[in-house]
Parts: structure tokens; C-alpha cells; sequence
């Protein structure tokens, strides 16, 4: 077995409760964090090449890197969002660890020197999120959080702000509308969230997992961290596992784990023997692998070479006992119901397809059909405001050109 | 200055220009939807995609800033077929009810369909069914199915009017504009929404299904119904073969002046034009116990003429009063000036306007004349018309003020009527004062005439007429030059002018500071 980094206390009951976080050395990183300068955080953090376990997999040192160093109001944006269909990661650091979150939120803000922070949660986490909240209370009590923390002069509130339920809030620059109590709606980039953010101030934008990974890089160091996983990729990744396996759930593991091993050791394998079909490796905008494509060390770069993307390392299994239209409709239907319409490629394109595709499904397709999904899903393309067209873009180009025969197969002859 | 190449055409531009104003500069269109000058970029229709060289994707254009040496191509095969995907997206979707619709002719999705599209249709779903009829406020209605999401209408009323009436609601395909609660658009700018819609979801009630824009000539004028000057565009129709038309102005529209109004004009300009049809007086006229004569010009004119000349070899020409309005032009009042107060002696000379409303904050202005300013640099004192109550030993009763009517009691016009000799009225509409009057003469509105006025903020514009005159209404300066060559008086100072061009060149020889912006 793996050693586990992120989640090794996760089995230990009432974690959540920080005094059985601080017996486990809870809020080390952040006592060793605040006698640092800031500048010395984040080299560490780049040095150990934290990749953002978001789905873009933008490297955190860097992004914190291009914050102006302005005297001005920043923010800092948990992504807790966790909007991507199969990932189920975050709310597994939440419920289990939310102090090691709090203490990685610390780190940062005091490292880009910054006062206040949201944790932006989707809606459905209700439960979550009042544990969240707890735990915020908890550690202002401890003197972690407020104003001073542990003597340090440095002040911090952090503050949870729950979601409405909306994909498109995941994106980060239409979190920031919504958390400003806007329609969350996309904005034009540039100007990016590190220079123009949060109302109009500079934000540093980051996903749980990987805000939840910094205080193990202030413990342990930049090479301990980058040793545990690729040179250009360090540490682990908490996978979320999910459809036709025998043993669904998170795992973490080492960035770079072979995909294959993944699926057929941790997860159990195919659920009743049968054959493999293929897997989306990285959420739903991953394009899907075909079974001979799985042996993929599971790292960003090395998923991306094989045409997908690592994502949020969310891995769907689907197996042969699964009609590939049924999974072509559940992508457009998702990215037709999601798309949050601000743009016309994405508002129209989407639903048209969803259209065709339904139209397939309900056995009224009409010659041509296939090659019509194709077209309009490179019209959406690259051509959107948001990276949400090229989701929901690459997955269906995906399915259709590797899956033809079989919805051709659907089609009148 | 970056210098760029757009094109294969290499300008240089200024910094921080964005893409499609530097193509604007070069002459070089850029098809956009969701893109409008007033906002900042948007960036949602993506039709205004460009390729830019050494940048993989198609970048936008409306919010994309020169760098330099960037070049770019507009009409590259990889723009020309995103934009064509872009159209065919948006049409995919469209109700395509154009016979129906308003806006067909001056419809920018209707246009870029024509220079890109003109594709057959692939679309084989059935389209979204919307609201086709939603009162969104005041004149506005909204056909959701028309609507293509650019939320210029939005950002119109959160940026400009700052009401934020709108908002889009529901997501993705379902997207619809509308407003919250039982709140519609409610504010005096919201026939600009009908306006800024590039497509014909927003029609307005007052202009619905009245005619087609085909038959519509657009002239420029100023809008006079404040103080403010707002440019506009008089919309008016020639009128057909055979069928006679009630009326010739259809709409009024706002037309750009980034010193003034930027884009915008008032509901109240713009709905408020229907004086320029209705109750218009055609021709000149003498009243007769209640019975109206018509006359022409010259007669009327004459006989004017012959009044005045016995009251000056009688030495009586106080007793002449003159009601003038700040309606007048500044060479309008010009000749005022010279010719009844110098060269007539005449100083009993009043001004009456209607009187001040509320303004609203934004452009509408308090005062509901044009050209109060104007009045004012030429030195008049704009006493109220009320002063002329307590006026007597009236012989001659000249009146250039319709208004008057409306702010005097009529029971003074009716026993003054009595002891004045002769009343002249000229004026371009019927009004109560045309029975206490001996002579009626129709003048031009602004809208039918040259000119210029001094706005709120001192600023000289000049315009030309958008309409033809009306019958034979004549604009006031043109009654005051043929008055003086009557008489006449001082003929190598008047005759030389012959139209407000030709009076503005003697008030600037005369030092009179009224240079115009056209």
C-alpha cells in the first residue's frame, strides 16, 4: 500500500474537532509558516510544483506569484465548488479534515498577504458547510484565526459563503460574480483574477485539494513533496473513483499512478467481471479513454499526451454493459442544462446538440447526424468565453470518434 | 502609438485601442452584436472573432487592446467561418418572423446574414418556445424568442440609467431577459432599450407595426424640447403613390454627439413629436369677426408693413410690443435685435416660454425651451410674457410665442383684443390665441428649419432642416429679412441676408461670439 500524505488521519474519528487535530500536530505548518517570510512560502510552494487539482492544473506557486504587490484589499477563493460530475474529492477533505483546509488557507493568505478569504462551497453541501463554519470557530478560539494569529501581528477571517447550485459557478471568475451576488456569469479575461478579482481587488483563486496540500509542503518541504509524485507534478492526488467498479471511492495516490492500476487494483476492478468500455479519466469534460488507452501513469502531462486531461482527477469506469448514446446523453444533456447561456456558441451549440443527440436516442436519427455533432462541436470549440465550450466540446468529439460504429449503428442504414 | 497591420493595411493607432476600433479607423467593419461603444466589452456574441498572427485561437476583437506590430486579419477564411458558425447558431434559434417584424431592414442580424450567411438552414430541431409578446415597461415590448442574449439592454439600464429595471434569468437555451417582481422598466430613457436592441426582441409600442424602416428618411436635427440639444434623427416617411399618409414622422431616434448625448435621448424627445403633423396651420391668414381669410405672404406682410411705417413717420413706435420665445434661433434673435430694437426703436419686447418643469438629473433639462442661453448672450432680459399684462397703449401686437396662450388667461387676450389695433400671430400650430389675433402667420418648427441654439452648457450647435416646411410656413428669420425689405429699412445692411448661414457671417463681422459646432 501507498503511504498517505493528505488523508493519513482521515480514519481517526471526530478529526473535525481541532483538539484531536492538534494532537495529531494539527496547525504545525502554520506555527513553522508564520516565521517565514512570505516570499519564502511561496518559492517553497513553487519549488515543489503544486499543481492546481481544480481541472486546469495551473501551477499554485506561480499563480500566487503574479498577485500585485499593491496595498489594496486582497482576497483569497477556496473553489469548493466541486461542480465536475464524478469528483468527489473536496467534500472529502471537508467533512473529514476541515482544519487541515483552514490551515492550508492560513498559509497562503499569509503568504500573499492577504486578510480575508471565502470558501465559495456548492449549495448541496449543506452539512459541510456548517462543519466548516464549526471549525472556524474552533480555530478563532485557538488563536488561529482573528486578528494577531499566534502573536505573529498577521490577521486573517475566513468566511464560507454557499453556492446556489450552478456548474458554471466552479469556473473562477464566475465564483467571483456570484460571490459578489451577482448572476454568475463568466468575465472576459484578461484582466485575470490575480490583478482584477474579487470586487475589482486582487484574488488568488484555488481549489481545496490543492490549498489542502500547502501545509504539507511547509512540514515536510518542497522535495519530500515533489519526490512523492513527477518532477514536474509533486505530491499525491486524491482520485475519485466512481461507476462500474467493485470498490468506488477516493483514493490518494501518488501523482503518476498508472491508470490502469488505479481501476483494476485500488477500485477492484470491473463490478461483476465484465468487460471494460472505457473511462473518463479527469471529470465529465475529460475525453474518455478507450480500454487499450489506460495504461496512462495519471499525472497532467501524461494524460494530456494521450489526448485528455487529467482534470479533476475524477476517473468514471464504465463497462460494456453500457449503451455509449446513454453516455453521449448524459455529457449533452449535462452541458446543455449547464451552460450558463451567456455566450452563443455554448448557449445554442450545446443544446442543439443535446437535441441530435436525444433525437438519436428516442431511435429517430436521420443519416448525417453523427457528422452534425462533430461539426457543431468544433463551431463550440475554442470559440466560447469560458473554458466551459472546449468541456463540453472535447468530450462529445471524443465519444463520437471513438465510439462511430456503434452510433452509426443507431442511425438508419 | 502601436502601429499595426489589419489587413495587409499597416496603421498606427493610439494606445490602448482595442481591435475593432482600430479595423473602425481603417475603415474596416468588424461584424459585432453584443459589442456597443457606450459599454465596455462584453464579449458573449462572438461574432467579432479576428485571427490575430502567432496566436492559435480566433481572438476577440471588442476587448482584445493592439500590441505592437499585431497582425491581424478580419477576413481570413478562419474568421469568415467562425462568424458564419456564429450566425448559424443565433438563426438556429431565431423565430425568422421577419415580414412580422419591425426591425427587418435595420436589423444587424438580418445584415450579417446577408454579407456572411446565406447558408441553408441544418438546424432539424424544434426551436425554444418563448414569450412572444412580454410588456417590459413603458413603450417596450420584448419577443423572447427573438432575443440573442447580447444584454445590451441590461447594461444599458445598470450602466446609463442605473436603474437596472432587466436582468437575464433562467440558463443556457432558457435564458430570457426580463425584470424583478412587478418592477418593468420605468424610467424617461427606456425607448432607448427599442433602440440599442441589434435585433427586433425590444419594439417599441409607439412605433409598432406602423411601417416598414424601408420607407423611412432619416435627417439629422436637435431635439427642442429642452435646453439640452440633444442630437437626433427625424424619421419620416415621403409618403406613397396613391395612398395619402396622416403623417410624416414616424420616429424620433437619438444620434450620436459625445459632447451632448452621447447616444441617448429622453423619452420625452423622443416620443413627443407629434406637434410636427397634428393642428399645423398651411397658410397665412386674417380673422374677421371670427372668419378666417387666407392670404399669402407678401400680402400680409405688406399690409404689416404699412403699419409699422405709419406708426414710425407718426413717431409711435412704442407702441409696438413684441412677445418673443427662446425657441427662436440665435440668428432669429439676432435679427430681433437689429431690426426692432435698432433700427425700430421698438423696446418693449418680452419673452414668453412655457414654464420650467422638473428636470430629470441626466439630460432632460428644467428648462423647456432650446435656446435660453442664446437669448441670453445676445444681451435680451427674458422678463416673463406676464409683464405684457400690464402693458397698455398697445397699437401693434406682434407675437412669436404659441406658448402664450397656454400661460396667459385668455380673458386678458380677449379684452386687450379690443383695445389693440392690430395682433399678428405666427406660430406653426392652432392654438386658443388664433381667435383673438387679426393675422395669422404659420411658421417652421425646428424641425423644418436652419439654425443654431446655445444649449444649458453654452454650447453653440447648428442644424439644417430635417423636414420640408409645412404648407407654407415660413421660418421666423425668413419673415423678419422680407419684413425689413418691405418697409424698407436699411437695405444694404438686410439685403444681404438671405438664410441663417449668411446672418451668422454678420454676427461673427460683428464680433458676436457664435461659432457653432455643427
Amino acid at each position: 500500500m501507498n503511504e498517505k500524505v493528505l488523508t493519513r488521519y482521515f480514519d481517526i474519528p471526530h478529526l473535525y474537532n481541532i483538539d484531536v487535530y492538534l494532537e495529531k500536530g494539527g496547525y504545525e505548518a502554520v506555527r513553522k509558516a508564520l516565521k517565514l517570510k512570505p516570499e519564502e512560502i511561496i518559492e517553497e510552494v513553487k519549488k515543489a510544483n503544486l499543481r492546481g487539482r481544480g481541472g486546469a492544473g495551473f501551477p499554485a506557486g506561480l499563480k500566487w506569484s503574479f498577485v500585485p504587490k499593491v496595498d489594496k484589499p486582497k482576497y483569497l477563493c477556496v473553489n469548493a465548488d466541486e461542480g465536475e460530475p464524478g469528483t468527489f474529492k473536496d467534500r472529502f477533505i471537508m467533512s473529514h479534515n476541515p482544519h487541515l483546509l483552514i490551515e492550508g488557507i492560513i498559509i497562503t493568505c499569509y503568504a500573499v498577504d492577504i486578510h480575508l478569504a471565502f470558501i465559495y462551497i456548492r449549495g448541496e453541501y449543506e452539512k459541510i458547510a456548517r462543519r466548516l463554519e464549526s471549525a472556524i470557530e474552533e480555530a478563532k478560539r485557538k488563536g488561529f484565526l482573528g486578528s494577531d494569529i499566534l502573536g505573529s501581528g498577521f490577521n486573517l477571517e475566513v468566511v464560507v459563503h454557499r453556492g446556489a447550485g450552478a456548474y458554471i459557478c466552479g469556473e473562477e471568475t464566475a465564483l467571483l460574480e456570484s460571490l459578489e451576488g451577482k448572476r454568475g456569469h463568466p468575465r472576459l479575461k484578461p484582466p485575470f483574477p490575480a490583478s482584477v478579482g474579487l470586487f475589482q481587488m486582487p484574488t488568488v483563486i484555488n481549489n481545496v485539494e490543492t490549498i489542502a496540500n500547502v501545509p504539507l509542503i511547509i512540514l515536510n518541504g518542497a522535495d519530500w513533496f515533489l519526490n512523492l509524485g513527477k518532477p514536474k507534478d509533486g505530491g499525491t492526488r486524491l482520485f475519485s473513483v466512481s461507476g462500474m467498479v467493485e470498490r468506488p471511492g477516493v483514493f490518494e495516490l501518488p501523482v503518476g499512478t498508472p491508470l490502469r492500476k488505479i481501476i483494476y487494483e485500488y477500485a477492484g476492478g470491473i463490478k461483476n467481471g465484465r468487460k471494460l468500455k472505457g473511462v473518463i479519466p479527469g471529470g465529465m469534460s475529460a475525453p474518455i479513454l478507450l480500454p487499450e488507452e489506460i495504461d496512462v501513469p495519471m499525472d497532467c502531462e501524461s494524460v494530456f499526451n494521450k489526448g485528455s486531461m487529467l482534470g479533476s482527477a475524477a476517473i468514471i469506469v464504465i463497462d460494456e454493459s453500457v449503451p455509449i448514446i446513454e453516455v453521449l446523453r448524459k455529457v449533452t444533456k449535462f452541458y446543455s442544462h449547464e451552460s450558463c447561456g451567456q455566450c452563443t456558441p455554448c448557449r445554442i451549440g450545446t443544446s442543439w446538440i443535446n437535441k441530435i443527440v436525444e433525437r438519436i436516442a428516442s431511435g429517430k436519427g436521420g443519416k448525417g447526424d453523427i457528422e452534425e455533432i462533430e461539426r457543431l462541436a468544433l463551431q463550440i470549440k475554442g470559440r466560447t468565453l469560458c473554458p466551459l465550450g472546449d468541456a463540453a466540446a472535447m468530450p462529445i468529439l471524443a465519444i463520437v470518434n471513438k465510439y462511430r460504429h456503434e452510433l452509426e449503428a443507431m442511425l438508419p442504414q | 502609438m502601436p502601429k499595426i497591420t489589419i489587413d495587409g493595411q499597416t496603421i498606427e493607432v493610439a494606445e490602448g485601442t482595442t481591435i475593432l476600433k482600430a479595423a473602425g479607423q481603417a475603415g474596416i467593419e468588424i461584424p459585432h452584436l453584443c459589442y456597443h461603444p457606450a459599454f465596455p466589452p462584453e464579449g458573449s456574441c462572438r461574432l467579432c472573432l479576428v485571427e490575430i498572427e502567432g496566436s492559435p485561437k480566433l481572438e476577440l476583437s471588442c476587448s482584445t487592446v493592439v500590441r505592437e506590430g499585431m497582425v491581424i486579419k478580419t477576413q481570413s477564411e478562419k474568421v469568415i467561418e467562425a462568424r458564419r458558425s456564429v450566425l448559424e447558431f443565433l438563426l438556429a434559434e431565431h423565430p425568422m418572423d421577419c415580414p412580422i417584424c419591425d426591425k427587418a431592414g435595420d436589423c444587424k442580424l438580418q445584415d450579417y446574414y446577408e454579407a456572411y450567411g446565406l447558408f441553408e438552414s441544418k438546424f432539424k430541431e424544434i426551436k425554444e418556445k418563448k414569450d412572444k409578446l412580454v410588456h417590459i415597461g413603458r413603450n417596450l415590448l420584448l419577443d423572447r424568442e427573438r432575443c440573442i442574449q447580447c444584454t445590451r439592454c441590461v447594461r444599458f439600464l445598470l450602466e446609463v440609467t442605473k436603474t437596472g429595471e432587466l436582468g437575464v434569468f433562467e440558463r443556457g437555451i432558457h435564458s430570457i431577459i426580463g425584470f424583478y417582481e412587478n418592477e418593468p422598466v420605468n424610467n424617461n430613457y427606456s425607448g432607448n432599450l427599442a433602440e440599442i436592441c441589434p435585433v427586433g426582441a425590444i419594439t417599441d409600442l409607439d412605433f409598432r407595426f406602423k411601417t416598414r424602416t424601408w420607407f423611412l428618411t432619416s435627417r439629422p436635427s436637435i431635439c427642442p424640447l429642452c435646453s439640452r440639444g440633444c442630437a437626433i434623427n427625424i424619421e419620416f416617411h415621403k409618403g406613397l403613390a396613391r395612398i395619402e399618409l396622416g403623417k410624416r414622422v414616424f420616429r424620433i431616434r437619438s444620434r450620436e454627439n459625445q459632447s451632448v448625448n452621447k447616444y441617448w435621448i429622453c423619452d420625452y424627445g423622443r416620443y413627443s413629436y407629434s406637434y410636427l403633423d397634428e393642428g399645423r396651420i398651411a397658410q397665412p391668414f386674417q380673422v374677421i369677426n371670427e372668419r378666417r381669410t387666407n392670404l399669402s405672404w407678401e400680402r400680409m406682410l405688406f399690409i404689416l408693413s404699412e403699419k409699422i411705417k405709419s406708426l414710425r413717420i407718426r413717431k409711435r413706435t412704442s407702441r409696438i410690443v413684441i412677445v418673443l420665445n427662446s425657441a427662436l434661433t440665435n440668428e432669429e434673435l439676432f435679427l430681433v435685435k437689429r431690426l426692432f430694437i435698432e433700427e425700430l426703436g421698438i423696446n418693449r419686447i418680452f419673452f414668453s416660454d412655457p414654464p420650467d418643469e422638473k428636470g430629470d438629473g441626466f439630460l432632460l433639462t428644467a428648462e423647456r425651451v432650446p435656446n435660453r442661453r442664446g437669448a441670453l448672450n445676445l444681451g435680451f432680459n427674458l422678463n416673463v410674457g406676464e409683464e405684457v399684462l400690464k402693458q397698455d397703449k398697445i397699437d401693434l401686437l406682434l407675437i412669436f410665442a404659441a406658448h402664450l396662450a397656454e400661460i396667459m388667461p385668455l380673458g386678458w387676450l380677449s379684452t386687450l383684443a379690443n383695445q389693440i389695433e392690430s395682433k399678428f400671430l405666427f406660430t406653426s400650430r392652432e392654438s386658443g390665441l388664433s381667435r383673438h389675433v387679426d393675422f395669422v402667420g404659420p411658421v417652421t418648427p425646428v424641425a423644418e428649419k436652419a439654425g443654431s441654439f446655445t444649449n444649458v452648457d453654452g454650447l453653440n450647435q447648428s442644424f439644417d432642416p430635417a423636414l420640408n416646411p409645412w404648407g407654407q410656413s415660413w421660418p421666423e428669420w425668413k419673415i423678419m429679412i422680407n419684413l425689413a425689405k418691405e418697409i424698407p429699412i436699411n437695405l444694404r445692411y438686410f439685403g444681404r441676408l438671405n438664410s441663417p448661414e449668411t446672418i451668422r457671417k454678420v454676427m461673427a463681422e460683428e464680433k458676436l461670439n457664435f461659432s457653432v459646432n455643427p
